[in-house]
């Protein structure tokens, strides 16, 4: 334990330092980010490619799509169960993230637990985000078969990864003092975490949760595309690879929209009442 | 109230709450047709992954194949970034209400403008691409740079607004100008959120470009997916374990700068 | 009684921040430790209650050494002493009565703590502690919306809810108003007069020190240099503890 009456006896004469190396460090990732973009946009640009003629055609299929959506093959019905269905895999992929995420967050917090357990744990997960989530889900659909149960183990992996570090990081900024004025009185850690540590942190961790219900949402949709497992991807990939059908692939999009842009403004004001 | 109403209130709320979610969880999962059991099978996942996904001497072969396609998804996932930063920046002084902006329309539009872009979901961007731009690596970088265009926008005009413009003010007070006091006054003070963001988007699109990879067949996700579907696991392992090693050289990057910043 | 003899703590081995300190704490008086920042004083004070361990001496309290306590009797040990803070290390997201009722979670199983589960005995006590505190209207009030003076209210309560023997205060006024400060040390003052506590408190304001204690204990860069009754304490002396 350090005494931080003691420390801020030390002269801090070191001040023009930090500066440099933050000056030196941007200088750095702006150049180097500007060479790395030309070269990315010169090189991407395929030879004898007509740009010109593709973004027309571009822009005459997103006319097509957002000026003019209908259902296409399917119905009104079919799209909302389909939509639902997405909603459906991204809440249960976010309940079960955020309890075994809370979980691992506990674990990898360097003020709750020992540090070989924060560091396996940290290093576990740091792996496991590593990992796109869609090949997760592949993987998972091999091991266990396509379907559901594949989608919801391979996202629930990555909800679970994300959620332990958000959380971890937002339990190591109580400070260690509020944590040691109930073990000063002889209490032990479980009922501590119970009774400090969660009820301070609560509202900062279901804001993060949420946040992770719309990247779940959006993952579900990618997962429905690109992986088989239905819902509202799903029938975005077939409209548009199957049926080629700009009109439906149009109504898909306004059907996601809209649901998206409900979650946004929820988050938008969970963000302001609680994490910033 | 008395103590004892008080604890009961609280614990009837706390009740209520978790019974509402276990509800709604059991209700979505069978909707969904998800079977619990399927939770305790995680370790085949990883099992499958042991047997299957090790590299061999035949996959090893494939090695610089796999590195140009990873390379390629960094310079990609980058530019992507870079591209996007430098008009969302641009957009973002533009729009943002605190920095002069007397249209509130203008305001509206470039912030209605990027949620539109961050929230199509980046398939349907490259799906939509595809079409018109067929099967290459322009198509990618654009579903990244469009959906990145939406997110950096929002991301930097939130910055923006958080910053104090008294700051502002005292440089306009000498006589700059507004462009000059913006460079000078602004620029410095937010390039530290600035930089973090666009971090965090390169490191996500790397991941994005595996999934853009497999729907229009580029890069490094074409590559797994050929792989993968050919039943040639040693050689997806090995674009798997690249991936892995790209993905968290760029988060220990990251956290390096991260930490010169500050 | 708390005795504390030849305590010794050093963070490196050539800047001992507590060199060979003792003192004698009886019940019912209030000790004040002075001296500069940086002196110890701190250190002194969670050594009290073995938040830090020390590498010499022994700190007895009723003829119990806590240094050579194993790490359960110790956290058992922990029940007898009350503590309070300069910034009250409440929970603030909280009520007052949770935190107050916080202050007997050392003294209940693990289970029953988790769950917050409380005697109707314990709310009563609660109940009482913060009326004696003058904090009856804001009992069902979360704590974030206090002010500084009744936090640190809410924080003696917490620690009177162990039933202490003793009250460490870990300069309990430096961040209030002088009204406020004056209101805490007249708790404190009577608390010990009343409950016969054992009452330590770090503080850098000598005339408060003076004003209230019974007995002055002054520390400069680790090592004793004053130890006796606030008449003894002169202006040459005080010169010489700030130097």
């Amino acid at each position: 334990m350090i005494d931080s009456v003691t420390l801020s006896q030390e002269p801090t004469q070191k001040a023009p330092h930090p500066v440099d190396r933050r000056a030196r460090t941007l200088q750095a990732f702006v150049i180097g980010l500007a060479v790395i973009s030309i070269y990315g946009l010169i090189s991407v640009i395929p030879a004898h490619f007509d740009l010109w003629a593709a973004t027309k055609v571009f822009i005459a299929n997103l006319q097509l799509m957002f000026f003019s959506p209908n259902v296409g093959n399917d119905s009104h019905g079919l799209l909302f169960q389909a939509l639902l269905a997405s909603i459906e895999l991204a809440f249960v992929t976010t309940v079960l993230g955020a309890g075994l995420g809370l979980v691992c967050g506990l674990a990898a917090a360097q003020n709750i637990a020992p540090s070989w357990l924060c560091l396996t744990t940290k290093s576990v997960m740091a792996f496991v985000r590593a990992i796109p989530t869609i090949l997760w889900v592949l993987i998972y659909s091999v091991a266990l078969g396509l379907g559901p149960n594949a989608a919801v183990v391979g996202l629930t992996f990555h909800s679970v990864a994300y959620l332990a570090k958000v959380f971890a990081n937002t339990i190591e900024e109580i400070p260690a003092q509020t944590i040691e004025a109930l073990r000063a009185g002889g209490c032990g850690l479980l009922p501590v975490l119970c009774q400090a540590v969660l009820p301070s942190l609560a509202s900062r961790l279901l804001s993060w949760t949420f946040i992770r219900f719309e990247i779940n949402f959006a993952n579900a949709v990618v997962v429905g595309a690109a992986a088989g497992a239905g819902g509202i991807g799903y029938q975005l990939f077939v409209a548009s690879n199957f049926y080629f059908n700009f009109h439906e692939v149009g109504m898909i999009v306004y059907y996601i929209l809209a649901f998206v842009f409900v979650l946004e403004v929820i988050s938008t004001k969970l963000r302001h009442k609680f994490i910033d | 109230m008395t103590p004892v109403t008080f604890f009961r209130r609280k614990q009837q709320v706390m009740l209520f709450t978790l019974i509402a979610l276990l509800v709604s969880y059991v209700v979505a999962s069978i909707a969904l047709g998800f079977q619990q059991g399927a939770l305790l099978q995680v370790q085949t996942g990883f099992l499958w992954m042991a047997q299957n996904f090790l590299p061999t001497a035949t996959s090893l072969k494939l090695l610089p194949a796999v590195l140009f396609q990873l390379w390629r998804t960094f310079i990609i996932a980058t530019a992507a970034a870079g591209v996007a930063g430098v008009i969302s920046l641009l957009l973002a002084v533009i729009g943002a209400k605190n920095l002069g902006q007397r249209h509130v329309s203008i305001s509206f539009f470039i912030r209605g403008f990027a949620s539109v872009l961050r929230n199509i979901p980046i398939i349907a961007w490259a799906l939509i691409l595809l079409f018109s731009f067929k099967q290459n690596e322009l198509t990618g970088f654009l579903a990244l740079w469009l959906m990145n265009l939406g997110f950096l926008t929002r991301a930097f005009l939130e910055t923006i607004e958080d910053f104090d413009t008294g700051k502002l003010e005292a440089l306009i007070a000498t006589g700059t100008s507004r462009p000059v006091a913006i460079m000078q006054g602004l620029l410095p003070e937010i390039a530290t959120p600035v930089v973090e963001w666009l971090l965090y988007m390169i490191e996500n699109n790397v991941r994005d470009a595996t999934l853009v990879g497999l729907l229009t067949g580029t890069g490094i996700g074409f590559l797994f997916d050929l792989y993968f579907k050919s039943i040639n696991y040693p050689a997806a392992g090995l674009v798997v374990v690249v991936l892995i090693v790209l993905v968290i050289s760029l988060e220990l990057l990251s956290t390096h700068i991260q930490r010169s910043l500050t | 009684m708390l005795t504390v003899t030849a305590l010794s703590k050093r963070y490196t081995p050539d800047k001992p921040s507590l060199q060979d300190v003792s003192l004698v704490a009886d019940a019912g008086t209030i000790t004040a430790v002075i001296g500069p920042s940086g002196a110890g004083k701190t250190t002194l004070l969670r050594s009290l209650n073995q938040l830090l361990k020390d590498d010499e001496g022994t700190v007895q309290l009723d003829d119990v050494d806590l240094r050579q306590l194993s790490k359960r009797e110790l956290q058992k040990a922990r029940r007898d002493i009350g503590m309070i803070f300069q910034n009250y290390n409440l929970i603030d997201a909280l009520t007052v009565l949770e935190n107050v009722l916080h202050g007997c979670l050392g003294a209940k199983s693990t289970i029953a703590g988790m769950l917050a589960h409380y005697t109707a005995e314990e709310k009563q006590a609660a109940m009482a502690l913060i009326s004696e505190m003058g904090l009856s209207d804001f009992a069902y009030t979360a704590c974030k919306h206090l002010s500084g003076g009744q936090k640190q209210r809410v924080g003696i309560a917490r620690a009177l809810m162990q039933h202490p023997k003793m009250l460490l205060c870990d300069e309990p006024i430096a961040s209030l108003d002088p009204k406020s400060a004056k209101l805490v040390m007249d708790i404190l003052r009577r608390l010990a007069d009343e409950k016969d506590l054992i009452v330590v408190v770090n503080l850098h304001q000598v005339d408060i020190a003076t004003d209230y204690a019974d007995h002055i204990v002054a520390l400069n860069h680790g090592r004793k240099v004053f130890d006796g009754t606030p008449a003894e304490l002169n202006d040459a002396q005080i010169q010489a503890i700030y130097a």
